[in-house]
């Protein structure tokens, strides 16, 4: 821009000023254009809504099933100073959130400041609040913990408290991955719902048809070492924080031990196989009974004057199992109940596990009865390890909740030999001993029935049992164990007025067999001999 | 020439203005319709969760099996029911039969004759037949 010549200087000089002034504000405009255009630069989004993320990841089952959930919930808040009819406030309140009419007029009435009308309010629970048009309300946004299968995996999943920190089971036990999962990646457990489901249904028949105090039962994966459920009895509903009566959140397949009586024989047995200090058919001398010290060993009935081993194993006779135990001794049969994990605490995701109860002083006497199952207490979850690895082939497998295809590669305990005999044993016992009710056509079920007397005021109640069935399948390349206990059974005319393991808990263990095998994937043998001649 | 100047600058600037207020209004028109997005978006993902959590309650085992207890006459023992493909027969594997079957042919039924008075009814015998196949051969 150019003044004219005949301007005066000061015309001149403004005429510059807001030429400058002119191109300083282009070019502000431009350099914003060009960052706006070509860098991107928009408007800050402090205000936008962020997206909230649940506190804790998913938990589903092995096939996706959801198991447990954060779900959006809010948190009323009122100030009673802010409402202008308390007790017609209490009342629409009270209708829209379900909470208790009574109780709020006795909050509102003392006008304080803040209270909390109600926790964990469902989206539409909300809507219908709002849709009232109170003044002096406030939400707080958060999320709660729902378990949409309810009681069935209570025990096993467990709770979280009020602030969503897992208090018990998995929600505790798996708290770092469950809380640390952030990608909304949910966390994989090995349970399988359908599996769950059968084991609850079938363990709450003989509950209710042997009028037990307690029940409980596994399902392992005897390679893999999952467990495809476990349940306990009496349960709890995770989704209310109240226990209804006889409700009991006790984990009795983790948190209790238990002298389990003659499932035990199983590694009585083993120990014997493993050193070769008995042969199957060696007759072993049975009589009246074994008097070992100042006691004496009997049997649950009369088995006759001799048996064969094998038979001993199969009729569960507490004489020939304490005789054969004696031939090892008590310097064998601990440091080997040691090394299949029955003595030390067991390592797993859940944090509720009972420490094994053995004697301190570890003699004859005590690796007699031991052989048969008292004078040792172990959790059950526990023993079935322990059992997994006597079928196994012999590797010792560590239980886990989480989902694991591999076959674990776990500590050799027994040889291959070994555990093929016990095998044949255990189906000794469904075929032509006490587990015949645990049979199911087409599926070779093996296994080993336990009645344990429990101990009452210092010495052992004979009407008081623990009654139980350890039954694998399929035996001749296992696969699944399935373990059930029965806490107090009382016969029946069903049971023929017995409450022995098997009379009770082994036709309960061959039902949830019928009914998971097809469900597992296993052929019926029958089926698969018609089809391939 | 100033005055051109003066006019063609204040033009200018009044067009870069409307220009800008534009710009501005669409951006905070989108940032307004962003946070409504985003609102739905946590809206939709709660609804979802929701809606996850509660096919899950509706679908378990317990649930569905009263409920086919109550309207199905379905067993409740399923084993005997179920196999595995790998349990058919092979497709591949020869039929023992093949050239007779693939050559055979269906000989339409003939009348069977009306037993007479006369002669008494015998019993059919094992085999008896009222089709045939026939060997064309090859």
């Amino acid at each position: 821009m150019k003044a004219r010549p005949g301007a005066p200087l000061i015309v001149r000089s403004r005429i510059a000023l807001a030429a400058l002034f002119c191109a300083t504000a282009f070019s502000i405009v431009a350099a914003r254009l060009v960052d706006v255009m070509v860098f991107g630069a928009g408007p800050r989004t402090a205000g936008a809504a962020s997206i909230a993320h649940p506190m804790r990841a998913d938990l589903v089952d092995r096939n996706g099933v959801l198991i447990a959930r954060d779900l959006p919930v809010s948190d009323l808040y009122a100030m009673p100073a802010a409402l202008w009819d308390a007790n017609e406030a209490a009342h629409e309140l009270a209708d829209a959130t379900g909470a208790d009419e009574a109780h709020l007029k006795a909050l509102f009435a003392p006008k304080r400041g803040y209270i909390l009308v109600q926790r964990g309010l469902t989206p539409d629970r909300r809507d219908a609040v709002m849709r009232l048009g109170l003044p002096g309300l406030n939400f707080e946004d958060g999320y709660k913990r729902f378990y949409p299968s309810g009681r069935i995996v209570a025990h096993a999943v467990g709770q979280v408290d009020t602030d969503d920190h897992g208090v018990s089971g998995l929600e505790l036990g798996l708290e770092s991955s469950v809380r640390g999962s952030r990608d909304a990646a949910p966390i994989v457990l090995s349970l399988d719902m359908r599996i769950q489901y059968v084991l609850e249904h079938a363990i709450e028949e003989a509950a209710h048809d042997f009028r037990t105090k307690a029940a409980g039962g596994i399902v392992l994966n005897v390679r893999t070492g999952e467990v495809l459920a476990l349940a306990s009895m009496p349960d709890y509903e995770p989704n209310s924080r109240r226990l209804e009566p006889g409700d009991s959140i006790r984990n009795r397949m983790t948190q209790d031990v238990y002298e389990l009586g003659s499932i035990f024989k199983i590694f009585a047995f083993t120990l014997a196989v493993e050193e070769k200090s008995v042969r199957l058919d060696e007759p072993i001398n049975i009589g009246n009974g074994l008097k070992l010290g100042h006691y004496l060993i009997h049997d649950f009935e009369r088995l006759g004057p001799t048996l064969s081993a094998a038979m001993v194993f199969a009729q569960s006779s507490n004489i020939g199992t304490a005789q054969i135990e004696m031939r090892t001794g008590p310097t064998k049969q601990k440091p080997f109940l040691r090394k299949m994990g029955l003595l030390e605490p067991l390592k797993t995701e859940l944090p509720e596990v009972a420490a094994p109860l053995y004697p301190r002083h570890w003699e004859d006497v005590e690796a007699a009865t031991i052989a048969y199952g008292h004078g040792i207490s172990v959790n059950p979850l526990g023993f079935t390890a322990a059992a997994a690895a006597v079928v196994n082939g012999g590797t010792l497998i560590q239980p886990t909740f989480l989902k694991h295809d591999e076959v674990q590669s776990g500590e050799r305990v027994i040889s291959e030999d070994t555990s093929r005999t016990m095998r044949e044993l255990m189906r000794l016992v469904v075929t032509d001993g006490t587990g015949t009710k645990a049979d199911v056509q087409g599926y070779d079920v093996g296994g080993k029935t336990g009645t344990a007397e429990k101990a009452e005021n210092g010495s052992y109640a004979h009407h008081l049992l623990i009654s139980s069935f350890c039954g694998v399948f399929p035996i001749h390349d296992p696969k699944y164990l399935v373990f059930m206990m029965l806490d107090e059974p009382h016969g029946n005319r069903q049971s023929g007025g017995f409450a022995t393991g098997g009379a009770t808990a082994a036709p309960a263990v061959g039902r949830v067999i019928a009914r998971i095998a097809p469900l597992l994937g296993v052929h019926r043998n029958d089926i698969f001999a018609a089809a391939n001649p | 020439m100033i005055r051109t100047l003066n006019l063609a600058f204040i033009v200018m600037t009044g067009l870069v203005c409307l220009g800008l207020y534009r710009i501005a209004e669409e951006a905070r028109v989108a940032a307004a319709d962003l946070k409504v997005t985003r609102a739905a978006i946590v809206r939709e993902n709660d609804a979802l969760t929701v809606l996850g959590a509660e096919w899950a309650r509706l679908t378990q085992p317990g649930r569905i099996q009263a409920l086919v207890g109550r309207h199905l006459e379905l067993s409740d023992k399923p084993e005997a029911q179920l196999s595995s493909l790998t349990q058919l027969p092979s497709k591949n594997a020869p039929l023992a039969a093949e050239g007779e079957i693939r050559n055979a042919k269906a000989v339409v039924p003939q009348p069977l004759p009306q037993p007479s008075a006369q002669a008494p009814m015998q019993p059919a015998q094992s085999g008896d037949s009222s089709f045939a196949l026939i060997h064309t051969g090859t």
